[in-house]
């Protein structure tokens, strides 16, 4: 019979393919924070243009997820963009225009919006 | 607003690696990278210990978390040439580490917040799904409850984690470790685990943060500690005012069992454990954890003397072994990376790292982790960015209501158990209230106080009746009404309530008072005697005055609630004090600055 530990290394195997099936290895993830100080900030709008955006079709090879509390209290609601091979982007107070500007500048246009970036 | 830059590289300034030469690595880099024409690609970091001492000097580049240890000028030179320039990593400096701890960095490696930052508890909050367990799976989830149940027998369970020098993180600071021998030597078989998240603190949100970022650490601690002490059964306490909280640990429960990690027979083991969740109202005595047990029996939240403590008769007269959100977060940590390193973390008494919930007057406010033995400074100016508008800290309260306030003088203390009792506060369970100087310390105590004496559960009479005297003496004080000898009541009535009342509420009730008496009593004494308030809060003791830079445009007289200002047009007008209430509005309105307050 398997150890605990044999079965505990299978699952983590078997989690990390249901991740890549959801798409993990886009070339782009995008996280947006949703703690309840998050969603107070209105993260819930946001994440539901990025939503929208993938729904319809205008984003594709985006990975989305929603993520806890990261800690920067003052600048939520926070959305962070990973992209292979670079440095990953956080940008703060983001809300409905922020986001959609992001998808049209950043995300397909490949130009980071410096000026929201949290340093 | 920063530039986006290809590289990040961090150096760890921990002081074994500023010891082994690291400091000098900075502008060794930066010369390294001017010569080769790529200053403007790479941003240098400074981090705080990074908690790999043994393999230090570190250098961390991001992106990819390729460490390197064990550096020479040399070797940086070579880094730098190949890894950054030419995109090749030095292989034989790699330094290959799979730790839980830190794991923030591989993702934030390169923000300068979490420099000083080193996150054991939070390590996966901001960075996991805490909805899905796929996400905490992946991350090495539920690897030390696997391994604990595989290896390891409770007794080396109980060893490592006292070992590890691991103290409640709710404030009190009690041994972990002990705790859970005290318990496991109980006999059983019914015995009972608890996670104590009724978090009440005004302006402390680190256990909300912790569970709803990593819902899943929590629960395999506790299922750690259920293996334990021999009990099978958990119970997490949270407030109702928590709702996504209560959610997300209710999905992460059921994902739970459904993959067979709590239930029975868990992982095929003979251990059966299962965890449910009861919501409190929201007393803050219920953070206690004699009434939080009353409380979950369905009596009125209430303490009792101690002992017998919960170790010995607890939830149902059983053993119970109670731990705080933080402290059980601690756990799977101490069994993966083991009690060895968890204990080369802090200062000779407090071991690990703790979470504070950074706010007030001070420009990043949030929640912040760092090692103990990190001083308060480095948490108010190297992380939270100092204060902001360029005015002046006045005080630092650490431990919420039942803390105290520390001056600029204290804030050098090293943020550990004992030295912050010693300079007059506690740890607590982690809020952390910058105050700048418009902050007036006497209103500051009397609100706290407030807070207590209305929470206080009026069992005990030097609690129910001593903080309500306490604050009567204080409301007078900031409404003018201070007598001398009031300071020394306070003082007397303070020291009776610690010594004499029943539970932790009543002990620490007087403390910020206490605190504040014991750095600021000039700023009490300028209340009673001279009926000031320097820093401009307490209203009794405010007159506002219209000087001669009056030109009489009558917009203070249009907005005063109680017609006080009199004056014809282009006149200098004036308040008549008799009829004033001192609501200020005259003040904000006035657009020559020609209303004082003092």
């Amino acid at each position: 019979m398997a150890t605990p530990l044999e079965l505990i290394k299978k699952k983590r195997a078997e989690a990390v393919s249901r991740i890549i099936g959801k798409g993990y290895l886009a070339s782009t993830r995008v996280y947006v924070g949703m703690a309840t100080c998050e969603i107070a900030a209105g993260s819930k709008e946001v994440m539901e243009v990025f939503r929208q955006a993938i729904a319809k079709g205008a984003l594709t090879d985006v990975y989305l997820s929603q993520k806890g509390c990261t800690g920067r209290c003052n600048l939520e609601p926070t959305v962070e963009v990973v992209q292979m091979g670079k440095i990953p982007v956080r940008y703060g107070r983001v809300d409905k225009q922020r986001a959609m500007e992001i998808i049209e500048r950043h995300l397909k246009g490949g130009q980071v919006i410096e000026e929201w970036v949290i340093g | 607003m920063q530039e986006i830059m290809d590289y990040a590289i961090t150096i760890c300034e921990g002081s074994t690696c500023i010891s082994k030469g690291a400091d000098r690595f900075k502008s060794l880099i930066m010369e390294e990278l001017e010569r080769l024409g790529l200053a403007d690609k790479v941003k240098i970091n400074i981090s705080g210990c990074l908690g790999m001492c043994e393999k230090g000097p570190l250098m961390v580049v991001n992106p990819g978390y390729t460490i390197y240890g064990g550096i020479k000028p040399d070797d940086v030179r070579e880094v730098i040439e190949s890894h950054i320039l030419n995109g090749k990593p030095v292989a034989r400096l790699v330094v290959q580490e799979d730790h839980l701890f830190n794991r923030f960095y591989r993702i934030f490696g390169d923000v300068g917040f979490f420099g000083k930052q080193m996150r054991v508890t939070l390590r996966n909050c901001g960075i996991i799904d805490p909805e899905n367990i796929d996400d905490y799976l992946a991350l090495r989830g539920y690897e030390a409850l696997a391994k604990v149940l595989t290896e390891m027998t409770p007794q080396q369970v109980i060893d490592e984690v006292k070992r590890s020098g691991l103290r409640g993180r709710g404030g009190a600071g009690f041994p972990t470790g002990l705790k859970w021998e005290l318990t496991a030597k109980q006999p059983g078989p019914e015995k009972y685990v608890i996670c104590n998240a009724d978090e009440g603190d005004p302006g402390a949100f680190m256990d909300r943060s912790a569970i709803e970022g990593d819902p899943h650490t929590v629960l395999e601690g506790m299922i750690i500690g259920g293996y334990a002490i021999g009990s099978n059964h958990g119970i997490v306490y949270i407030r109702a005012e928590y709702p996504l909280a209560i959610r997300r640990l209710q999905i992460a429960i059921e994902q739970a069992r459904q993959h067979g990690l709590l239930g029975k027979g868990i992982l095929g083991s003979s251990l059966d454990f299962d965890i449910e969740i009861r919501l409190g109202a929201g007393a803050f005595v219920c953070g206690e954890e004699t009434a939080l047990i009353h409380s979950i029996e369905g009596s009125r939240g209430m303490p009792r003397p101690r002992p017998p403590f919960p170790a010995t008769s607890g939830l149902f007269g059983k053993p119970t072994l109670i731990n705080n959100v933080e402290t059980w977060a601690n756990i799977p940590v101490i069994i993966l990376d083991g009690a060895g390193w968890f204990s080369s973390i802090g200062t000779a008494t407090s071991k690990g790292t703790k979470v504070f919930a950074l706010a007030g007057c001070v420009v990043n406010t949030g929640l912040v982790e760092v090692p103990m033995g990190t001083t308060i400074r480095q948490v108010v100016y190297d992380i939270g960015g100092g204060i902001p508008g360029g005015r002046r800290l006045k005080a630092v309260q650490t431990g919420g209501p039942s803390g105290g306030c520390l001056p600029e003088a204290f804030l050098d203390t090293p943020i550990d158990y004992e030295s912050l009792v010693q300079a007059g506060s506690i740890m607590g369970s982690g809020g952390m209230i910058v105050m700048d100087e418009t902050a007036c310390m006497v209103d500051v105590a009397r609100f706290f106080l407030e807070f207590t004496q209305s929470e206080s559960c009026g069992k005990c009479t030097p609690c129910r009746e001593g903080t309500k005297r306490m604050l009567e003496i204080l409301e007078r004080i900031v409404g003018g009404q201070g007598k001398p000898g009031d300071i020394e009541r306070l003082e007397r009535l303070g020291n009776m309530i610690k010594r004499a009342s029943l539970c932790g509420l009543g002990q620490s009730a007087p403390n910020p008072v206490l605190s504040t008496i014991r750095h600021f009593r000039d700023e009490y004494e300028q209340h009673i005697t001279e009926k000031k308030c320097k820093a401009g809060v307490c209203r009794a003791l405010l007159t506002y005055t219209i000087t001669d830079s009056c030109v009489g445009c009558g917009a203070c007289k249009r907005v005063c609630p109680v017609q006080a200002i009199s004056g014809s047009k282009k006149q200098k007008h004036q308040i008549d004090q008799a009829i004033c209430i001192k609501c200020g509005q005259c003040y904000t309105t006035c657009k020559f600055n020609a209303i004082v307050k003092a």
